[in-house]
């Protein structure tokens, strides 16, 4: 648990579903050390318990949604065990519960996303796609795999540049890429035929809560009339609605953009007096939230759906898992 | 201000201030004195040449003058007066702060007369840039400048600073991507120090040879074969000076670095600097003309780029890397792909399909053409159907209609390729015949490096020319003119390794196969030299499909020192040994190896962990390694399945107990019936490895005799249960 937690801090551990999995994985591994104290009951000291892992998780970087989720469905399962139970029955039934959350919601489901989205991809095209989406990587590897002719325009951002990761695994792949910043989004519209994103969480009304910068993406996309698709697993989902990108989010490490790593020459906000720092806010959001107008569809394991149709996803949703 | 300074001292004053002042100059080499450019340069001077449509020397010159060099002297050699021509017409004559004076030679054959010519004009007068004109830059010389400066007021004797770059060269050809031959450099990591210059390494030997002085002399030495040597240096006037007084140093490199390297009568000493972000790369043959002419046009070289060096010729810069000329004519239909230059005045037909090439101005070009990485450069016609791939076209060529030029052709000024002819791969194709009778005696100087042509070529040019036209015709076609150059006995092998084309897969294929030949041999030698294992691991990374038995050992070696590795980290972080099962099963997934292999490496590391924990006796020996099976047994049981794995294990406790872990020879027995108590070995495995080693040499029985009473125990315990089952 704590290795988990101290990668999050150390940044090792990034993207959604791999944090998902890392902790879902280590409170596996925590339940099968556990054993009830005596005058105790499992359901109620484990509930605890995993209580104190979320909140150790929570100090070293706030939880995304998704992981939100997966901790409430374990809750859920936790609850539910019958009192029957022996405790080692019990434990292996939570572990087996964990997996197959695992399979079915993360790893099935990107399978499943692959195969619709791959459909949407056309020879000739050219798709654009904004920081690092594992989920979107294994689109465009997949299709390439099929013999597709298309070219990728991957965009970055600072201070992040994941996008080099990702533009890295898909040039040794040997598809043929372009890459540029976020500030020439306008430039390269002109070409893309189709944009794909990856998200964090999509909330119900809708709204898709992304890495920053991924709204201005899809609204310059939905600005050229380019069909943005956002791809991502239906665990992802959440219920809540949320409007703008300020009242919920993430800071990140405000050195991070006041400082351009490798470049010395770039040292402006160096050496501020602390007095002249009262009047400086450094503002690194993590997130923002993609209003519902600029996503022409959203790819799930549920099939490709409209924004709108989230709240039934959801409703759904939650009532099947529920039934696991 | 400058020129006031440089009257006033002639010769360069020994304060650094004064030296300071003096205005930057440069020797630019328009003559590489080389043969590589043949048969184009025959006709016109490689510096000349136009690359991206732009010729070569003004990459140079702007680049230079960018740099903040204020006076340059051309050097020009073969063709003299086209580039003094040239230069005359061009911009360059009237910039204000930027002078470019030409010299003339009409008998210099080396860089090394030219230097020596220079020395004689008494033109340099201090610290100078050392370039050909045939080098693309942007590299700012700024700080290697200073380094040399500095260096120089502490040490009167760091008279050069060569500038390198990384640059890994193919592990299967052992050529940079540049077309040049790898090349082995000795640098003092700390000082920067160039200790070791080797370019014509033979590796049909496999190793290089240092001196063993330059171990002793120098406190830390690194050898890098991944380096490129940019042909850029900064230069005391010293160097002149050397140049003169030996006056047989006719190459740069061969002769100049490598003799002041070997020197230590004069203690001189070369320096280097590299650079990391900005480019350098010297066009050396056609293989780097095409590398050069790709990194030019996905603009590696900002700010020398052709939209941006043609200045006012409206040249612009179209989505994927597209460059077109302001009044270019393209049909509807044609496809004009990725990475192309399309200059002025060109006119290009119906479907014809073009990327990653680049054609120059006026040029003619029919309809349903395939032009594919191929430098057509100015006023070709090519007529319908052609196909080109990977060629150079020069001035004036004629492609009737149906040609096809296989990869690597080169065709130089004014050939005609008759209807539906088809030049073959490699070919060079000039109006010109190919020199016969220096032939022989080139080669030789070729391979002595000094290749010094000028003469030969000013020759050529005031005019033996006479192309009999009825006699070619059959050469390239009906209609044809020219003559395709024979290639020499040898050396036709070789042609792929500098050519525009990529080298063809079998080629690859055929050479890392002889590689690994090679290598066996050298194993069987015990001469590997360290250079080429990481080289190996690099081969197979490309995908080869060579399997042989020295990779596979190779592997398992790593292997089990990675599954030794795992093993001892679960043991000192106390890790589960589920989580160990699914580690060491992890890492036998990406070596591709079999589960026999996991658990003969495991039984390896644990006992090498015996081995190695403190111990005063055998006994205690036995309980270390008993402590250790005890409590991993689980991990060595879940790779083995079968009686076979458990023999392999037995075997390999031998092989160990034979060389790696003596100290068990005398426990063999013991710990043989401690796996068999702790069930990690079946008596049926025990059982058949005696019987396998029945037959062995007697050498080969020293175990087997020693646990004989054990066998013989389990024989009988065998028996016994036999005659209780019945």
């Amino acid at each position: 648990m704590n290795r988990v937690g101290l990668q999050y801090l150390a940044g090792d551990l990034s993207g959604g579903n791999a944090r998902c999995i890392a902790m879902l994985q280590a409170f596996q591994e925590a339940i099968r050390d556990y054993s009830t104290p005596p005058e105790k009951t499992l359901t109620r000291d484990l509930t605890s318990k995993i209580g104190g892992f979320v909140s150790f998780l929570i100090e070293c970087r706030p939880l995304s949604m998704s992981m939100g989720n997966a901790i409430r469905f374990l809750k859920s399962r936790i609850a539910r065990l019958p009192l029957t139970l022996s405790e080692s029955e019990a434990k292996t039934t939570l572990c087996s519960d964990i997996d197959r959350f695992i399979n079915e919601k993360i790893v099935l489901a990107d399978k499943v996303i692959l195969r619709h989205a791959a459909a949407k991809i056309r020879d000739g095209d050219v798709l654009l796609t904004y920081g690092s989406s594992c989920v979107v990587e294994m689109i465009l590897l997949y299709a390439h795999e099929l013999g597709k002719q298309f070219r990728v325009v991957v965009v970055d951002s600072h201070p992040m540049l994941e996008g080099q990761k990702l533009l890295r695994r898909l040039v040794v792949k040997g598809l043929s890429c372009i890459y540029t910043q976020l500030n020439a989004i306008s430039y390269v519209m002109h070409e893309v035929t189709r944009v794909f994103l990856g998200a964090s969480s999509i909330f119900s009304n809708g709204t898709v809560y992304s890495m920053v910068g991924t709204a201005s993406v899809a609204m310059v996309a939905h600005a050229f009339r380019v069909p943005v698709l956002v791809c991502c697993e239906a665990y992802k989902f959440h219920e809540r609605v949320q409007l703008d990108s300020i009242c919920f989010n993430e800071l990140g490490d405000p050195d991070a953009i006041s400082k351009v790593p490798g470049r010395v020459d770039v040292n402006f906000l160096d050496n501020l007096t602390d007095k002249q720092k009262e009047n400086l806010e450094l503002l690194n959001l993590k997130y923002d939230a993609t209003p519902s107008d600029y996503i022409s569809v959203i790819v799930t394991d549920y099939g490709m759906i409209p924004p709108t149709s989230v709240p039934v996803i959801v409703r759904e949703y939650r009532k099947e898992y529920l039934l696991i | 201000m400058g020129a006031q300074k440089k009257g006033a001292t002639a010769r360069v004053s020994e304060d650094p201030e004064e030296l300071a002042r003096h205005p930057l100059q440069a020797i630019l080499l328009a003559d590489s004195f080389t043969t590589k450019f043949r048969p184009i340069t025959l006709e016109r001077p490689k510096v000349l040449l136009p690359l991206v449509n732009i010729p070569m020397i003004n990459y140079t010159l702007a680049w230079l003058e960018s740099a903040g060099v204020e006076e340059v002297f051309v050097f020009c050699c073969a063709h003299s007066k086209q580039v003094i021509d040239y230069l005359e017409s061009s911009e360059w004559s009237s910039q204000p702060n930027f002078s470019v004076t030409t010299i003339e030679s009409h008998n210099s054959i080396s860089a090394g007369d030219a230097l020596r010519l220079i020395y004689e004009r008494n033109v340099i007068h201090g610290d100078f840039v050392l370039i050909s004109g045939d080098t693309v830059s942007n590299m700012s010389l700024t700080q290697a400048l200073q380094e040399h400066k500095d260096r120089r007021k502490k040490d009167a004797n760091a008279i050069m600073t060569m500038v390198v770059k990384q640059s890994k060269p193919s592990p299967i050809t052992q050529q940079s991507r540049l077309g040049t031959d790898e090349l082995f450099m000795a640098i003092n990591p700390v000082t920067k120090q160039l200790l070791y210059y080797e370019d014509k390494a033979e590796y049909s030997k496999g190793f290089i040879s240092l001196d063993k002085t330059l171990i002793a002399d120098n406190p830390s030495v690194i050898l890098h074969n991944d380096k490129q040597d940019c042909y850029i240096d900064i230069c005391s006037q010293e160097v002149l000076s050397l140049f003169t007084d030996n006056f047989d140093y006719q190459h740069l490199r061969r002769h100049f670095v490598k003799g002041l390297l070997v020197d230590d009568i004069m203690g001189y000493k070369i320096f280097t600097h590299e650079i990391h972000s900005s480019y350098a790369a010297r066009i050396d043959n056609f293989r780097s003309y095409d590398t050069i002419s790709k990194d030019i046009i996905q603009r590696w070289t900002y700010p020398f780029v052709p939209d941006v060096l043609c200045g006012s010729s409206a040249i612009k810069v179209e989505r994927q890397g597209t460059y077109r000329a302001s009044d270019v004519t393209l049909s509807r239909s044609a496809q004009f792909g990725s990475f192309t230059f399309i200059g002025q005045g060109t006119k290009i037909g119906t479907d014809t399909k073009i990327s990653h090439s680049v054609i120059g101005e006026r040029c003619t070009i029919g309809s349903n053409v395939t032009i594919e990485g191929s430098y057509i450069w100015n006023n070709v016609t090519i007529e319908d159907g052609c196909q080109l791939r990977n060629a150079i076209v020069c001035d004036g060529v004629i492609l009737k209609s149906g040609a096809v030029l296989q990869p690597g052709v080169i065709l130089s000024f004014k050939v005609v390729v008759g209807q539906q002819f088809v030049v073959p791969a490699y070919s060079k194709v000039s109006l010109l015949q190919q020199p016969t009778q220096q032939d022989s005696d080139e080669e030789l100087e070729y391979a002595d490096s000094t290749s010094g042509t000028g003469e030969l070529r000013s020759d050529k040019l005031n005019g033996d020319i006479a192309p009999d036209l009825s006699e070619t015709a059959s050469e390239l076609g009906t209609g044809g003119v020219g003559y395709i150059w024979t290639v020499f006995e040898g050396a036709y092998d070789e042609e792929w390794r500098h050519s525009v084309a990529p080298i063809p897969t079998d080629k690859l294929v055929k050479l890392m196969l002889d590689k690994d030949e090679d290598e066996e041999l050298l194993t069987q030698d015990g001469n590997v030299i360290s250079a080429s294992r990481e080289l190996k691991t690099d081969s197979d990374g490309n995908g080869s499909e060579d399997d042989d038995n020295e990779d596979s050992r190779d592997d398992y070696v790593s292997f089990e020192k990675e599954v030794e590795a795992t093993f001892l980290r679960a043991v000192h972080e106390n890790v589960k040994v589920d989580l160990a099962v699914l580690e060491v099963n992890a890492l036998r997934l990406s070596y591709n190896m079999a589960s026999v292999d996991c658990g003969g490496a495991i039984f390896y590391s644990m006992m090498k962990l015996a081995v190695e924990s403190p111990h005063n006796s055998a006994s205690e020996l036995h309980r270390n390694a008993a402590d250790i099976v005890t409590t991993w047994q689980k991990l060595l049981k879940s790779f083995l399945h079968d009686i076979d794995e458990e023999i392999e294990v037995i075997l390999k406790f031998e092989e160990m107990c034979l060389e790696s872990a003596k100290e068990f020879a005398a426990l063999f027995p013991q710990i043989l019936h401690l796996l068999y108590d702790k069930e990690i070995l079946q008596e049926d495995a025990i059982l058949r490895w005696a019987d396998e080693k029945e037959g062995a040499d007697e050498s080969d029985k020293v175990f087997l005799k020693r646990s004989e009473k054990f066998i013989q125990w389990l024989r009988e315990a065998e028996e016994e249960e036999d005659d209780e089952d019945e």
